[in-house]
């Protein structure tokens, strides 16, 4: 009877023998803590016997003081930074040519802080595609309604360029990661671009502040930040609302953004290109996740748009 | 002196593919698919996942909510489809990892789906007999499926484990109060000694095998428990699709409400032998003190364990997941699962 | 030394990839290069010490101390020492011991690895003998990885920056352009050391010594006089592995074997007009310089960025020149020799380290 090999990983020489793999347990259990990374590399060709491809390994200080190097489950190395904390996995690390399995701890990055138990408070979240208008109406909100509502500051990390109100805060890529790794980001996400990564979120203490104001936090944000808001407060925390180009067809909707984007005069082709593809995500998203918005606004009369929400925001208030 | 619940764990990979992905792969109809199976994504082991680790990262986690030594634990039995070998038992490697004390119980289970329930069915005997103070029962798979087949939209990974002690314990979260199994010799799912994947009977996988079984044993636990559905406050069911555990429902009269926080396969898949466990995983986190529980498990072959529990005291929450979420493409799908 | 011990004959092979030699062909060319060169015959050979770290892992042959022998029509006694890449400072170090005790009076020291039969990927799983099996091994590092995870440090406690880093391999690749032996005789800019595929990150593919075959043979005596003596022969050892350290960026053994160098040879740092050290990964050069005192912890890269009356791997070092893993500690020592033959310069220094610097064997060589 053949069993059948697994084929990620390559055959291996002498080592990975029952007996070394017995008195290898030992070490498992040393391993199980948790830890701080103290360097970190990408080996790109790892030696015979280990799975073909490149593997992310940390040098580890563990919480007894002692050191070890073991793999990082991360599926991006660029986020790693010296002094992460990481936590202990059990992973399969190798199967030798008899099928003999050696097991070995990894360490990996917790991402985000235990949602709070306690309802925090409303954030009303308006998300939607680029030039579907969203800034237009929460600045409109800002003076319809402003007494009860207010823009929460975005944080990113890329250039700051015209046409940029004051709804952004520029950070280093390294004080974006410091603050996302002290737990003080609310949300964040990466937004790969075609030179570089950027990434975006928002401060727990810009939210909080504006609470703390008896204001409801405003955001203008996308998916990923709105999911991860959603996850961090809670559902039920989140006023959200969807902002859609008028038109039937996607086509329709997809034309209607375009021309916006143009009208606007702020980006280059390229970027636009870019843009559009995200809105096509955007308007799909809005789809398949209906359950993270209480309602889709078709943004084709911007008065009536913001009273609607206007509305909806002195109700809440009001309760 | 009845069993109980002390504590419970869970581990689910991070990697997920989404059912579009697999559609696209095959030029199938997502809509289709996704409207039939009712799943929209599972989740998929990556290279150093197998049964063994997710057995481990949830027996753990339910020893630290038992809030009992790893010494105390006198059994582990882990039920899967997927035991990483043939010969040589992953409760044994489960039992020494976790730093059991070597005079243990173990031994691996093997009833298609319905593996890890077993296992709380012979971890509830043994502590009722008074052979052990406290045991582990866990079920973890990495499911396999023919690619191409129906099966690859739902077959997923996770594990979920279970630490069981006596009703009298100060941690008893969640009493055993009846459990029953129904058995017969029904070929709708099997694979065979040797095969990568398994083979499944089409449209005999239902009313002969699942319906026949879950009914038989929910009406059996119902009657020995007398008990009526509507005193029950959550329903889980063996969750092979979205479909069949809903009709099931129906039949019974149990209500979306019951059915709400076990009914965990639209966005994890069918996770085989921790399928019905993880459901009750994601209950034990909800339900409050002396609310029923019924848990109906089912395995092809075919068979089906019931439970009737009663929450001690209120239902603890686990932290939520650190980890983002990978979704991946079929390229990495097929590499991943090649390699299990 | 109690009696002073001379360097009377050197002989190499070009170190590169030698399809058609043999392990055996390979030390026969060297030890040949090595008699031809010296006062004394073949037969004045009383012992024969050899430096091999892979012999069986890549050709499945132990035993060199006898093959080598049996390359002299006499077959003196032999043996073979290995300390991973410090194979051949090891092997050096034996020698003068035996030179020194009165055991021989004349030793042929040969150095050869052959790395170019087997797989990369099998060459880099038996490189890691160097580190810890146990401790290193099993996540899967590999040599570049180790250095990989002490540039990171480095770049993090220092900030070195990847392009200062460049200067290092570009440096060594312009030395080697009037080396004959060097595997690798051509310049290239600084930009591309960064540019080439990466192996370990931040470390790239021109950063790393190479695989390569190759063998050194020198002549000590201490009855066949020369104008190159030993003036002294160090080795130190430190933990084979990075986590039991208590830091990555610094090597102990290094620091360990130059002091008692410096206090054998009874001179200052300053005195050393030409050291050849162990550039195994371009950050070991920066390392090792700061180790050996010759610059203040983070500041190696200020003697790559400008020109030194102290000259560095003037032969191209082990990037450019290749790395037979044993051979390298031998080489060293011939061409420090050369250098101050040259310049006439009064005292040069060899560095070797074995895996992480686990073994440091460093040598100074005066001239008369």
């Amino acid at each position: 009877m053949e069993l059948p090999l697994p084929v990620a990983f390559t055959f291996s020489p002498m080592r990975n023998t029952p007996a070394a793999n017995h008195r290898a347990q030992k070490n498992l259990q040393q391993k199980m803590q948790e830890g701080t990374i103290l360097s970190f590399t990408t080996v790109r060709h790892p030696p015979e016997g280990f799975p073909v491809g490149p593997r992310v390994i940390g040098l580890i200080e563990l919480e007894d003081g002692t050191k070890v190097t073991s793999p990082l489950l991360t599926s991006d190395a660029s986020s790693l930074t010296i002094g992460m904390k990481v936590l202990p996995k059990m992973r399969l690390s190798r199967v030798n040519d008899q099928g003999l399995r050696t097991y070995d701890i990894s360490y990996e990055i917790p991402v985000q802080k235990p949602v709070k138990q306690e309802f925090p408070g409303y954030v009303l979240a308006l998300t939607g595609p680029s030039g579907v208008g969203k800034t237009t109406v929460s600045l409109l909100l800002s003076t319809t309604v402003g007494s009860y509502v207010e823009r929460v500051p975005i944080l990113t990390t890329r250039e700051p360029k015209e046409g940029d109100a004051d709804e952004y805060i520029h950070v280093s890529p390294e004080e974006f990661l410091a603050l996302k790794n002290e737990g003080k980001l609310a949300t964040s996400t990466s937004i790969p671009s075609r030179d570089e990564k950027r990434w975006y979120g928002y401060r727990t203490e810009d939210i909080e502040a504006i609470w703390e104001e008896k204001k409801i936090p405003m955001i203008i944000t996308e998916m990923n930040l709105l999911q991860g808001l959603a996850s961090h407060y809670g559902r039920r925390s989140i006023l959200s609302f969807g902002l859609m180009p008028p038109g039937k067809s996607k086509r329709q909707k997809l034309s209607a953004l375009l021309h916006r984007l143009r009208d606007r005069g702020r980006d280059t082709e390229k970027q636009i290109e870019d843009r559009m593809k995200n809105a096509e995500a955007d308007l799909e998203f809005f789809a398949k996740r209906s359950e993270l918005f209480d309602d889709l606004i078709v943004n084709d009369d911007i008065d009536s748009v913001v009273g609607q929400l206007g509305g909806l925001v002195l109700e809440r208030v009001k309760a | 002196m009845k069993s109980a619940i002390l504590g419970f764990g869970l581990s689910i990979p991070s990697r997920k593919i989404k059912a579009e992905e697999i559609a696209a792969a095959w030029k199938q109809d997502a809509d289709a698919m996704i409207s039939s199976l009712g799943v929209t994504e599972k989740t998929v082991p990556d290279a150093g996942e197998d049964t063994f680790t997710l057995a481990f990262e949830a027996g753990k986690q339910a020893i630290e909510i038992a809030d009992i030594k790893p010494a105390q634990v006198s059994a582990v039995f882990v039920g899967s489809e997927s035991h990483p070998y043939a010969v040589k038992p992953t409760s044994g490697m489960v039992a020494s990892a976790l730093e059991c004390d070597p005079f243990c119980h173990c031994a691996d289970l093997e009833f298609a789906c319905k593996a890890g329930t077993a296992a709380m069915q012979i971890v509830d005997s043994m502590i009722r007999a008074k052979q052990i103070s406290h045991g582990l029962a866990i079920g973890a798979d990495c499911a396999q499926a023919k690619p191409g087949d129906a099966l690859e939209y739902t077959a997923a990974a996770g594990a979920a484990a279970f630490v069981m002690g006596t009703a009298d314990n100060k941690n008893a979260l969640c009493q055993i109060d009846q459990t029953l199994s129904f058995t017969t010799d029904t070929p709708d799912f099997w694979r065979a000694n040797g095969k990568d994947h398994p083979e499944h009977a089409g449209r005999f996988t239902g009313e002969p095998a699942y319906f026949h079984h879950v009914r038989e044993a929910t009406k059996g636990i119902l009657e020995v428990g007398k008990i009526d559905p509507k005193e029950i406050d959550h329903v889980i069911f063996h969750m092979p699709n979205a479909k069949f555990p809903n009709r099931i429902a129906k039949e019974f009269g149990f209500t979306k409400e019951q059915m709400e926080h076990g009914f965990i396969v639209p966005t994890i898949g069918n996770t085989y032998s921790a399928c019905s466990p993880l459901g009750l995983a994601h209950v034990l986190q909800e339900a409050k003190k002396d609310q029923r529980i019924l848990l109906v498990s089912y395995g092809s072959g075919a068979g089906s364990d019931a439970f009737l529990m009663t929450m001690l005291r209120d239902g603890v929450k686990l932290q939520p997941d650190t980890r983002e979420t990978t979704y991946i493409q079929y390229s990495e799908y097929q590499s991943l699962v090649k390699s299990h | 030394m109690q009696s002073p011990i001379y360097l009377t004959g050197t002989g190499q092979t070009r170190f590169g990839e030698h399809w058609d030699m043999s392990i055996k062909d390979l030390m026969e060319e060297s030890i040949d290069g090595a008699i031809d060169s010296a006062d004394c015959t073949a037969l004045d050979i009383d012992m024969v010490v050899v430096a091999n770290m892979l012999g069986e892992v890549a050709s499945d042959q132990a035993h060199l101390g006898a093959m080598a022998a049996s390359l002299l029509p006499h077959h003196p006694p032999a043996l073979r020492a290995e300390a991973a890449c410090a194979s051949g400072s090891v092997a050096l170090h034996t020698a003068c011991a035996l030179l020194e005790s009165g055991k021989a009076e004349t030793v042929l020291v040969v150095g050869v690895e052959k790395m170019t039969d087997i797989s990369a990927g099998k060459i880099a799983a038996g490189l890691m003998g160097a580190a810890d099996a146990e401790k290193d091994a099993p996540s899967g590092l590999t040599f570049p990885g180790i250095f990989g995870l002490i540039a990171s440090r480095y770049m993090h406690e220092f900030n070195l920056s990847r392009e200062q880093l460049n200067h290092v391999s570009a440096r060594h690749h312009k030395n080697a352009v009037s080396n004959p032996f060097a595997q690798f005789r051509k310049e290239i800019p600084a930009e591309s050391i960064s540019t080439s595929p990466k192996v370990a990150d931040p470390l790239c593919m021109l950063d790393c010594s190479p695989i390569s075959d190759g063998a050194a043979a020198v002549i000590l005596s201490t009855k066949f006089k020369s104008p190159i003596k030993i003036a002294a022969s160090q080795l130190a050892t430190d933990t084979l592995s990075i986590t039991d350290r208590p830091t990555v960026t610094s090597f102990a053994a290094t620091k360990d074997a130059m002091t008692a160098a410096l206090e054998e040879a009874e001179i200052d740092r300053s005195d050393i007009s030409h050291i050849e050290l162990h550039d195994c990964f371009s950050i070991a050069a920066l390392i090792s310089l700061e180790d050996m005192g010759f610059a203040n912890p983070g500041e190696g890269i200020a003697l790559y960025e400008k020109e030194n009356p102290m000259t560095i791997n003037q032969s191209g070092g082990l990037k450019a020149c290749g790395h037979p893993v044993a051979a390298t500690g031998i080489k060293q020592v011939i061409d420090v020799s050369k250098q101050m033959k040259e310049s006439k310069s009064e005292y040069g220094l060899a560095h070797n380290f074995g895996g992480a610097a686990a073994t440091c064997g460093i040598h100074i060589l005066a001239y008369a």
